[in-house]
Order: structure tokens, then sequence, then C-alpha cells
């Protein structure tokens, strides 16, 4: 592990000498290219050319203040800002080596193959056993709906709290375990990617910690892009960081992307002031 | 907490320490909102205790005078009421009197129901479609047009039944649905009146009672809730399965048995698309019948002016039925929203 070159701040997040010292300098197999991506709600620019490269079964952590498109660039990446009326999107976003944005490119099959964990746990208004079954079934996967539950549900580290009461509501879950079904939901489809959305900014600090764990034990199948406010966090878990800011230009306020790399870099010697006043704390 | 005590208690005369002043102060409104809320919570409880006694008192002679055969009559007539005088249990009524609930019940609970099984679908479809589907400036429209709809007398409702839509009915759809053969939907169709047409009519009724309680449900299901759905690849209609509906259920309950009660005890568009039918059974689903409410309506005049006072007891009996009705069944929907609450599900409260 080499020394970190620039004057270390007591407050800047070390990154462990995990899987984040081992991630090479550059994306070699990447799962999602990213161009040049603009994003438009109505005439507010939230997003200018971004380029960002997402590599396979790698951890990317998207930081950066409030405001500045964090949420919408992860929401870019399994379509869910379709949903929203009066948006636009422009540039290039490749998602296995195809334009996700294609015409003919269906988002309800994509979502399929891109999960996604929001920042409040959000589980079915059903049991806990059809929470995880529900879109595995609809999806029409030919599996063992009985064992595919329970190997979601002990990937999520929650199979062992949940055994004895799968036809309970899953409202009855305190707020961290409902996350884990959240997840053992999203994993159950067999995605190809996971993005989450702050998924612990809601849970206290030891259900965090599970939920890191299980991000590390997840990485060996899934790509997984993760936002967070935790500077910890993003230095604990992940193999490369984005770091978004917001912009002031001409026609207003816009968010982009500052630097990229290999957490360790970025959390040691970024190459941009703006990281490095961000991740020590100095910045607003 | 102890310097915002003493600061103000140097000031107090009385020598209570501003807080312990403030606790009695806060107890003293406490309790003044609390008789309030009390009364406001007696008035009604004791408006409905006195009309069940009510009730009962005119009610009594007849309870007597029928006994059980009020149950297994067909037969309603007020006798001849200008002829002898019979006595029975020691009540009097006019000769011939014979009074049975049953057609009636059986009226009203049937039209009732099949109202509500029409109704329910296309208010709660209309109110998913209205609040997921058309676009907001539309909403406000939509949403005006049925309150207006729930707001239109229902005599004119009766009206329309028997001069437009029930023949327009009978003439039409009525035809294809007999030409199938099946028994109860088979037969003459009539003019248009009977129990379909006037289960329809209901439907009309409670289509925005239902409606305007289901798109209040349904646009409290939380947006990050769907999203979930959809963020699985699960297309709208699966969402709205597996989201929306298991969110509004209990609610769409307690709006399906407000609907109900409003069939149960509609009047006057019953008792003029009925066909008025007495003491039968209706034998297919476009016979004449009628309900507990029609008959009290259409009995009430002739009922004044049995000199026994029998006729009048016997239709207080037949409120005294229709009140028992509404009760169970407000009770029975009552029971099944907990049976779905209590799953722990969030339903019609959002989240
Ligand atoms: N649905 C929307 N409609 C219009 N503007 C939006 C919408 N969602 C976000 N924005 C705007 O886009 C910009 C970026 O928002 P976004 O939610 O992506 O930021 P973020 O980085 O996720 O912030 P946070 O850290 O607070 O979650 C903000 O200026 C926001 O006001
Ligand atoms: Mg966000």
């Amino acid at each position: 592990m080499p020394e970190p070159s620039t004057q270390v701040s007591y407050s800047r997040p070390v990154p462990e000498a995990g899987g984040a010292a081992q991630a090479a300098p550059e994306v070699v197999d990447a799962v999602f290219d990213i161009a040049d991506l603009n994003f438009w709600y109505g005439a507010n620019r939230a997003l200018r050319d971004v380029s960002l490269r997402i590599g396979r079964q790698e951890i990317t952590a998207l930081i950066g203040p409030s405001g500045c498109g964090k949420t919408t660039f992860l929401r870019c990446l399994n379509r869910m800002n379709d949903l929203l009326p009066d948006t636009r999107i422009e540039g290039r976003l490749d998602f296995d080596g195809e334009p996700l944005y294609r015409p003919g490119v269906q988002a309800i099959e994509i979502r399929r193959r891109i999960g996604m964990v929001f920042q409040k746990p959000n589980p079915f208004p059903k049991s806990i056993y059809d929470n995880v079954a529900i879109a595995p079934k609809v999806n029409g996967m030919k599996v063992n709906l009985d064992d595919l539950v329970e190997e979601s549900l002990s990937r999520a580290a929650l199979w062992n709290e949940v055994k004895d009461k799968l036809k309970q509501s899953a409202f009855s879950l305190s707020g961290g375990q409902q996350q884990r079904l959240c997840i053992a939901r999203t994993i159950a489809v067999k995605p190809e990617v996971i993005l989450m959305d702050e998924p612990c900014s809601a849970l206290d600090p030891l259900a965090t910690i599970r939920i890191e764990e299980l991000m590390t034990e997840l990485k060996s199948d899934y790509t997984i892009v993760i936002v967070t406010h935790n500077m910890q966090q993003a230095a604990r878990v992940s193999d490369r960081t984005a770091f978004f800011t917001v912009e002031d230009h001409p026609e207003g306020r816009s968010g982009v992307l500052v630097e990229s790399g290999p957490t360790h870099k970025i959390f040691t010697a970024p190459s941009d002031q703006r990281t490095d006043d961000y991740i020590t704390g100095r910045f607003g | 907490m102890t310097s915002v005590a003493e600061r103000p208690a140097g000031r107090t005369a009385s020598g209570l320490s501003a807080r312990a002043r403030a606790i009695s102060e806060l107890t003293g409104r406490d309790r003044a909102v609390r008789a309030v809320l009390f009364v406001a919570a007696l008035v009604p409880t004791a408006a409905l205790a006195f009309l069940v006694y009510e009730m009962i008192k005119q009610a009594y002679p007849a309870i007597i005078f029928n006994g059980w055969s009020f149950f297994t009559t067909k037969k309603f007539t007020m006798g001849n009421l200008y002829g002898n005088v019979v006595v029975k249990h020691g009540y009097q009524a006019a000769q011939g009197a014979d009074f049975g609930v049953l057609p009636l019940l059986f009226g009203t609970l049937v039209s009732s129901l099949i109202a509500l099984v029409l109704a329910v679908p296309v208010a709660v479809g209309g109110a998913i479609l209205l609040v997921e589907k058309v676009p907001a400036r539309l909403q406000g429209a939509l949403g005006v047009f049925l309150e207006l709809l729930a707001g239109i007398p229902s005599i004119v409702f009766g009206l329309w039944g028997i001069y437009t839509f029930g023949p327009l009915l009978s003439r039409t759809v009525y035809r294809w649905i007999a030409a199938l053969g099946i028994p109860w939907l088979s037969g003459s169709t009539g003019a248009g009146e009977g129990l379909l047409t006037a289960s329809v009519v209901l439907a009309v009724m409670i289509i925005p009672i239902v409606a305007s309680i289901a798109r209040e449900l349904v646009r409290s299901v939380p947006a990050v809730s769907k999203e979930g759905a959809v963020a699985l690849g699960l297309t709208p209609t699966e969402t709205i399965r597996f989201v929306t509906i298991p969110y509004v259920r209990t609610g769409l309950i307690a709006a399906a048995v407000l609907g109900w009660a409003r069939a149960l005890g509609e009047t006057i568009a019953v008792l003029v698309i009925s066909g008025d039918a007495l003491n039968i059974y209706p034998h297919s689903i476009f016979d004449p019948f009628s309900t507990m409410a029609a008959t009290i309506a259409a009995f009430l005049d002739s009922a004044l002016t049995d000199s026994t006072g029998m006729a009048i007891h016997a239709l207080a009996e037949v409120g005294l039925v229709l009140l028992a009705v509404t009760f169970l069944t407000n009770l029975g929907g009552r029971l099944l929203a907990r049976r779905f609450s209590d799953a722990g599900l969030p339903v019609g409260r959002g989240v």
C-alpha cells in the first residue's frame, strides 16, 4: 500500500487495505460505459457531460454534496427516470456494450438485469415470502420459489431472523431488516448490477455494518453502484469512487463529475482540490 | 429546566412554581377539551340510542302480533282497512293483515349486493386509472364530475332509470344476457323496470362514493413503494396488483361498506324502478321486486289510515330489520377490514 503523498488530515477517511487498494488505476472490464451524459429536468440541466466507466464486479461509490445529481445519475442507469415526465437524456450510456437508451430496448427488461435498492426501505405490502417471490414469479423464472426465497434471504443475511415467520407482513420487520429484505428481493431476480441509493441512511450503525458486509460479499457476483454521504462508508466498501459536485453555469446549476478513480487514490491523493475539500470535510 | 421554572416563579404571587402552574393550566384546558369531546361523542350516540328505542317502541305491537311469521310469510298486506278488526295476542289489526318481511329483505340484500359487485370494480378501476394515467389537469375536472354525480338527487336517478336507462338496457343488454339461457338470468326482460335495472342504477349512485374514497387511497400510496416494484422490472399492471391494491385494500373495504349502506337504504330511486312487486320473490334478475326501504315509503300513506295502527307498527318493524341489516353489514365490514389490517399492512394509512 503506497504511502499517501499529500498531508493527511485527521478527518480523512483512509480506505482499508482490502479490495480497495487492489483496484486497477483504470477500469478494464466496464459494465457501464458512459460518456458525455447530460440529463435535463425540464429546462434544468441536472447532469453535465458526465463520463465514467463502471467496472464489473466492483463496488463503485458515488459521492458529492447534496443536489449534485448522484440520484439522477444512478436512476439513469436502470432507466428509472423514464417514469418522470418532461425529462431528457443525451450522451452515451452503454450497458454491456449496448446503448441503454437505444429505441427498442425494453426498460422493463433492463430493470430486471439492473436492480435497485432505495434510500428508504420500501418492501411490498405483502408477506416476507411474497416480497422475495413475487418478481421471480411474475417474471416467469423457472426455479423452485421456496429455494430461491431461502437462498436470497440467506445471501441478504436475513434468513435466520425470518425463517420462522415468512408469512408475516414485511412491515413487521425493523427498518434494517426491511432494507435487507429489499436487497434480498433485488438479488432474487438475479440481476447483473445492483444500484443502491444511500441504502443505509435510515439505519443505525449496526445495521449499516451488516449491509456493508453484505455488499462486500455480493461483490463476487454483482456489480454494485452505491450513492453515499458517508465518507467512511465509501472508503470502507468501495473499489472506485466518483466525486460529483454542483457547478454554476450561465444557464443554471448543474451536476458534474469532478473525478473518479480507485477509492484509495481519491481518498488519499485526489487530483482536484474540490475533491480534497469535500473528503476532508472542508466543503460547505 | 430549572432555570425555566425559576424565572417566571419570581412573578408568581401564589407561590406555585411556574412549572406546576403550567401543568395545572394544561390539565385544566385538557379537561375542557375532554369535556367538549365527550359531549361531541355523546350526541350521535345518544341520537342513535333514542332512534333505536323509538323504533322498537313503535314496532313492538307488530313484533308481538306477527311473531315469527314475520320472517316466514311471503306476504306483506295491510288487510282490509275498512273491514273488521281482528285481535291476536292482545293486539288489534285490520282483517286479513299479514306482514312478512322476507321478500323485502331478499330484495334489499340482493339489489344492494348486485349494485356493489357492479360498482366496486368500476369505481376502483376508475380511481386507479384516474390517479395513475390521467394527466393532473384533467384529474381535477374529473374529480368535480364525480362530486356532481354524487350530488344528483335520487329521484332523478329513479326517473332516468325507469324512462331512459332501463328501457334501453332491456332492449339491448338484457336481451343478450337472457339469450344465454342461464337460470336466474333468463326469461322476459320486461320494459326495463325490475331487479337488475334497480341494481344498475344503485351501482351508478354508489360509484361516486366508492370512487372518491378510492381515489384518495390510491393517491396516498407512497411513490417510493411503487418505484420498488418498477425497479424489479414489474409492469405497471403488476405494480398496481402487488403494491397499489394491497396498500389500499382495507380502505377499499370501508369504502365498499359505505357504498353498500347507501344502496341498502336507498328508497325513492328503487321505489320508482323496482316494478313494485309485493308478496313474491323475483324469479329472474329482470323481474319486479321490492326492498324494505321502498316498501316503507310506498305503504306509509295508506298505513296511516289504518285505525288499528298495526300497519304503522309493521312498517316500523320493517324499519327495524333494515336498521339491523345496516348495522350488521357495517360490523361485518369492520371485522373484514380488521382481519386485513391485522396482517400489519399499513393499508389505507400510508406509511
Ligand atoms: N424529479 C425531479 N424533478 C425536477 N428536478 C429534480 C428532480 N429530482 C431531482 N431534481 C433536481 O436535480 C438536481 C439533482 O438532484 P439529485 O436528487 O440527483 O441530487 P443528489 O445528488 O442525489 O442529492 P442528495 O444527496 O440530496 O440525494 C437537484 O437540483 C434537484 O433539485
Ligand atoms: Mg439523492
